[in-house]
């Protein structure tokens, strides 16, 4: 695998999209090349700075208890 | 009859959703108010629709795929702005090559900790709502840990469109990113070479 191929796997592989014999394709390669290897590494930071960010917020309260009695009032 | 009763294994499950619902519609609408009706919005369609689902698949899907749809089909008509609906080509490389100005190894690169580090959440937030609305959703739906397969069943696209919409929706992410970073000076990233634009 080259690099622009592995680069292209870049986010599936994140992402866990891959099947296996390409994760260890893309494996071997970053394995042998610091580069890629380092593209890797910041993407996936990057990639988890997102989704801390995002999945912070709570649902408000009053919200939650409308909600719930929707749900106890339902026929 | 509006009889008090226990809550069911689908209102328990449900309501283990309604952070991640609230968030996402949050994002999606960009309004605390209009979140919640959203949401709200979403539960009671839950409920009337409730046979429609089958035990033991995946309910957040399910709830997310009505979410969407009710924003798709409500508010989004109801927005009185226009909103730009394509990102201008956002120039490939990765966040690697843009932090290290050269795509070359450098012996120890510690860019994330600059970046990233000294990123703080309201700026990623505020980031993510400006991507137009058809990238931020598949940004959305894939914080919330939904597969490619399952973004694309509940909007109702081809997977390799999800594919491109998270692609390009990152890349401006990172883009907005490095230049707030840059902006504000942080000294790791002044110092470097901007990547050509």
């Amino acid at each position: 695998m080259d690099c622009d191929k592995c680069l292209e796997r870049l986010y599936p592989f994140l992402d866990r999209e891959l099947g296996e014999t390409e994760v260890e394709e893309v494996k071997r390669h970053l394995a042998e090349c610091p580069p890629c290897e380092g593209s890797f590494v910041l993407e996936r930071a990057f990639l988890a700075r997102i989704r801390d960010c995002c999945t912070s917020d709570v649902a408000p309260t009053a919200l939650r208890e409308r909600i719930i009695l929707r749900f106890r009032s339902a026929d | 009859m509006a009889a008090e009763r226990k809550p069911d294994a689908f209102e328990a499950e449900a309501l283990s959703f309604l952070d991640a619902l609230y968030r996402t519609a949050l994002r999606m609408t960009r309004s605390e108010a209009e979140a919640e009706d959203l949401v709200q919005e979403t539960y009671i369609r839950a409920l009337r629709f409730r046979a429609q689902f089958t035990p033991g698949t995946n309910l957040k899907a399910w709830l997310f795929r009505i979410l969407t749809n009710t924003f798709i089909n409500q508010y989004r008509r109801r927005r009185a702005r226009p909103e730009t609906t394509e990102l201008d080509d956002i120039e490939e490389g990765t966040l690697y090559r843009r932090m290290t100005g050269t795509g070359a190894a450098s012996s120890s690169p510690d860019p994330e900790a600059s970046l990233l580090d000294g990123t703080v959440d309201a700026e990623v937030k505020n980031a993510l709502e400006e991507l137009p609305e058809k990238f931020r959703t598949v940004v959305l739906l894939d914080v919330e840990g939904f597969a490619y397969k399952e973004i694309a069943k509940m909007l109702d696209i081809p997977i390799g469109t999800v594919m491109s919409r998270l692609h390009r929706g990152r890349k401006f992410l990172q883009k907005r990113l490095y230049d707030l970073a840059r902006e504000r000076g942080i000294a790791a990233v002044r110092a470097m070479p901007r990547p050509a634009d």
